[in-house]
């Protein structure tokens, strides 16, 4: 076989890539192909007709910007969130776990194991008005008499955060840990500063973890529903849970499937911008 | 050179100051009461299931305290399907992370280390998946597996094939993650001392590659056992375990649930400690053999 | 939706190789009836020696809650198995009618069963329409069910299945409105509830139009039952001002029974089993002063199921005594003539149990939702914007 992979070098990416491409071709793009048809259709639940209704795109956005932007916002300050909490842990695992270091991976991912049901249910029970949580920070007067944690902005944003701290942290990891400790020894003696060295030799070297933990956050966080749906008002309402409205309570599939595509290729502008500042060998390499 | 001058060329640095000690201290503890705190946040949801656990509800909710029981434990399949959906859930899921990580690792090495034509749009496809918001993308699966009814029924395999799909995009970045900024020299040299491409990635690259590997298949694992939305959708008349507790969940939630979560994270725990139990064994037989 | 695709526009998605796949087949995937979806299967017509039954979760009574009432014999399932040797596979499947109709509605569209024989959908949600209009549900063997005399005169001729052609009520329940006693005094209008201010931010409501809405439209002194564009908006507009004023906290699910019980609600609206089932004390359950909503939850036998089978099975649960046994079991109110009669010879404080087995004056209070104003897919898109959708 090598001999084979060694004549036809040009082959080995397309062999590579043909199995997992192959899935997602068949199990993603196909139905997206569908879901593309049925974003051009305009009717009533059942009868719904290609009608090149590109008309349900404009309308979807004029309808539901707020909520489109609200996501981005929400899922930008959660990622944020996430990368400041995740990268000391990550880096602690790294560098100080030793041994321990895969005990502490499974820390951060077996609260998933939970499903996300059960996680949020003791959170409701955790933080809920007449809780312990509230209590005391109405009492130290962070929160008003009558305030509350819950069924806030607060709330749906901690809980993206929360839910998707495992994808910026992992990814973190996986960079950091490849870091030789050599690197890190000579920055220390070359800078004053043991700040100075992190910020301009860890911080660089882990950029790939930072890039792709970013990613794995916010892509999913920006088209989540279920954190709104259980944690906040309806003045929280996100893209998911309008899309998901609508295609299970509306039966209105022509505007849920608009509403996708604008997600995806709002996401897809943001990725362009993203790799643009960050260099877009830092997303390929 | 006379005595004084080697005293002088060897003289220690001067000491630093107690400050800058004591700050180095804190900073380098600090990071440990940091990384402690932080698990302890992860975990603090997790400590809440497990001590409901043991709650005795005085009715249908599970939500204040009653009294203390070990019943649930000991009944813990006494919630009709419980068990079943348990089994399946952990079927799919470690079945479709072993294929997904494996595909996704394929996938990440193509990208990061060939050039070739329609790489950028690889990439772009890659990261569909994770924009898609799970009803649409569940629903338009389902219509696919619709039209195939001969070949395919709904249930294990149309589960296992939608967990695959999603999976291995987030397979794909975290290994990149790793393969970005890879130190080739390694494998450079193992080549220089005769190995072939093949015995090089597998005495090499792979090893290397390891920890991303597995980062990557825990978070894999993690998301195909918490998946509800896509899952309901294409799982035809099977549960799985989100799907059964969600069902119940809508009505309450009965201690069991409680029970059957906390075993899955202690198993996981167990598991972690073993594995280091296997570190430290492994770390002083290396050193044994230097010795 | 008849027009081809071809070959170069599927290509031109993305898609590459399709050989093995059937294009006309994918085209027919959306929603309505695609080309060569078959008509039920000849063994719908065959008594069965199994029942599959899908219903919602702690809607049948149980070992459990029959103990608990103090009735010592076999449950109605078992009952059922007994007499008539008949297996039942009862999954508790359903969690909701617009998730379970998304599960199902791609295999019914092509005229293909679902596995099962007993689907249970609610009359105030579109969905059950939707069964029935499209030609989803089978039509009952009534021969095979006698005891449909025994359905009372209310839900003999609904606006959705006006012959009872298609369905029977399984469970009905109310809308009503719950309070902590712990968190406020006595709430007992829907006034009170989106106005005053000891329970700002702390009320619940429904994130099911003909629930919320309903209460709301009998509030306002309109019907129900005959919903106009006027008496809708009116509706609407209240909801709005009570969510803009921070006053409705979240519009729930099922979900709100918890958070009631917590106290993170003081009251909500609520239906009449959810609040039996709590057993707490301090929750309590009241009819609106200006009237409540009652709902029924109604079997259906979808593509696929076997007719005979199901039929039988209803026609059990239409005899009084097994209704009223389940009824106490479950805690929800049964549709059959003189269900009370026979439940308090089961358990004499089924007399005294309004939520279950309600007064003629407090079925005097109930109405019912329009089915009109279900299915306006206007309504519809007002009542998700009101809740930031």
């Amino acid at each position: 076989m090598g001999g084979f992979l060694h004549r036809h070098k040009g082959l080995t990416p397309y062999l590579l890539l043909a199995p997992g491409m192959l899935w997602l071709t068949f199990f993603f793009l196909l139905p997206m192909g569908f879901l593309g048809y049925q974003s051009l259709q305009s009717g009533l639940f059942p009868h719904f007709h290609f009608t090149w209704a590109f008309s349900n795109f404009s309308s979807a956005l004029s309808d539901y910007h707020t909520q489109l932007i609200r996501s981005f916002v929400y899922a930008g300050i959660a990622t944020l969130a996430c990368l400041l909490l995740a990268y000391p842990l990550a880096y602690w695992i790294a560098f100080r776990a030793g041994p321990w270091r895969n005990l502490f991976l499974l820390f951060i991912v077996a609260p998933f194991f939970v499903t996300y049901l059960v996680r949020t249910l003791a959170w409701l029970n955790i933080l809920a008005d007449e809780g312990p949580v509230v209590r005391i920070l109405r009492d130290i007067h962070v929160l008003g008499p009558n305030g509350r944690l819950l069924a806030t902005t607060f709330a749906v944003v901690a809980g993206i955060t929360y839910n998707f701290f495992p994808f910026m942290a992992l990814p973190l990891y996986v960079s950091l840990e490849q870091i030789d400790g050599r690197l890190l020894e000579a920055a220390k003696d070359l800078y004053s500063s043991p700040t100075k060295a992190f910020l301009k030799v860890t911080v660089p070297l882990s950029m790939p973890g930072i890039v792709a933990g970013t990613l794995l956050t916010f892509i999913p966080a920006a088209g989540d529903f279920i954190n709104a749906a259980l944690l906040g008002t309806p003045n929280q309402a996100m893209i998911g849970n309008v899309i998901q409205a609508k295609f299970l309570e509306s039966l209105d599939y022509p505007t849920a499937a608009s509403l996708s595509f604008i997600l995806m290729g709002t996401i897809l502008v943001i990725l362009l911008i993203y790799a643009k500042i960050v260099g877009p060998e830092k997303l390929t390499g | 050179m006379t005595a004084t001058a080697v005293e002088t060329t060897l003289a220690r640095p001067p000491r630093p100051s107690v400050a800058s000690r004591v700050w180095r201290f804190v900073g380098r503890h600090a990071l440990t009461v940091y990384a402690i705190l932080a698990i302890g946040y992860l975990i603090v949801p997790i400590a809440v299931v497990v001590m409901f656990s043991f709650n005795h509800p005085p009715g249908r909710f599970n939500y204040v305290w009653h009294k203390f029981t070990f019943d649930n434990w000991i009944h813990w399949n006494a919630v009709l399907g419980i068990q079943g959906a348990l089994e399946k859930s952990l079927e799919v899921a470690t079945l479709a992370t072993l294929v997904a990580t494996a595909l996704g690792t394929m996938i990440a090495l193509a990208i990061v280390r060939h050039r070739f034509y329609g790489r950028a749009t690889t990439n772009v496809v890659v990261f569909l998946p994770m924009s898609t918001p799970e009803i649409v993308m569940g629903s338009s699966l389902l219509a696919l597996f619709l039209n195939d009814q001969n070949t395919i029924q709904l249930g294990f395999w149309t589960i296992f094939i939608a967990h695959v799909m999603f999976i291995i995009s987030f397979v794909v970045v975290t290994v990149k993650a790793r393969l970005i900024g890879f130190d080739r020299h390694l494998e450079e040299a193992a080549m220089d001392l005769g190995a072939n491409e093949w015995t090089t990635f597998q005495k090499v690259t792979l090893p290397l590659l390891a920890p991303a590997i597995l980062a990557a298949g825990l978070l894999g694992f993690a998301l195909s056992i918490d998946d509800f939305v896509i899952t309901y959708l294409n799982a035809g008349p099977v549960q799985t375990f989100p799907i059964f507790v969600w069902g119940i969940a809508r009505v309450a939630v009965p201690p069991q649930v409680n029970v059957v979560a906390s075993a899955i994270f202690l198993v996981a725990i167990i598991l972690g400690l073993a594995n280091v139990v296997w570190q430290y064994r492994a770390a002083k037989s290396t050193r044994g053999a230097a010795a | 939706m008849n027009r081809r695709m071809t070959r170069d526009e599927l290509l031109r998605r993305g898609a590459i190789g399709l050989g093995a796949l059937s294009v006309p087949g994918l085209l027919a995937a959306c929603g309505g009836s695609g080309g060569g979806g078959g008509s039920s299967s000849a063994s719908s017509q065959k008594l069965n020696k199994v029942l599959e039954f899908a219903n919602w979760p702690y809607y049948i009574d149980t070992p459990a809650t029959l103990k608990a009432a103090g009735i010592h014999k076999p449950t109605t399932l078992k009952q059922f198995e007994q007499k008539t040797g008949i297996k039942v596979n009862y999954y508790e499947e359903i969690n909701d009618n617009p998730g379970y109709f998304a599960k199902v509605e791609g295999r019914l569209s092509k005229g293909q069963g679902i596995g099962r024989d007993i689907i249970v959908s609610t009359d105030n949600d579109r969905f059950l329409g939707e069964y029935i209009s499209q030609h989803w549900a089978q039509k009952l063997d009534k021969s095979l069910i006698p005891n449909i005399k025994n359905l009372i005169p209310a839900q003999q001729h609904p606006p959705f299945d006006p012959n009872r052609d298609y369905s029977l009520p399984w469970a009905s329940g109310m809308d009503g409105i719950a309070w902590n006693e712990k968190e406020t005094d006595p709430v007992t209008s829907v006034k009170q509830l989106f106005e005053d201010p000891k329970l700002k931010g702390r009320v619940g409501v429904w994130n099911s139009m003909g629930d919320t809405l309903g209460l709301v439209i009998l509030e306002n002194g309109d019907d129900p039952a005959n919903v106009t564009d006027a008496s809708f908006n009116r509706a609407i507009a209240r909801v709005q001002k009570a969510v803009s004023s921070g006053q409705i906290r979240k519009f729930y699910g099922n979900d709100y029974a918890a958070v009631l019980e917590k106290g993170d609600l003081a009251a909500s609206m609520a239906w009449s089993g959810d609040i039996a089932n709590l057993a707490d004390p301090k929750i309590h359950w009241g009819v609106p002063t200006q009237g409540g909503i009652i709902w029924t939850d109604n079997m259906i036998i979808p593509l696929g199921g076997s007719v005979p089978t199901a039929s039988t099975y209803m026609n059990f649960m239409y005899d009084p005594a097994i209704s009223a046994q389940w009824a106490i079991g479950a805690n929800y109110i049964s549709s059959v003539k003189d269900v009370k009669t026979a439940a308090v010879k089961l358990d004499p404080k089924a007399s005294s149990n309004d939520l279950t087995f309600p007064t003629d004056q407090t079925l005097s209070q109930m109405h019912q939702n329009d089915p009109k104003m279900l299915t306006n897919p206007d309504y519809n898109k007002k009542w998700l914007a009101v809740q930031g959708q």
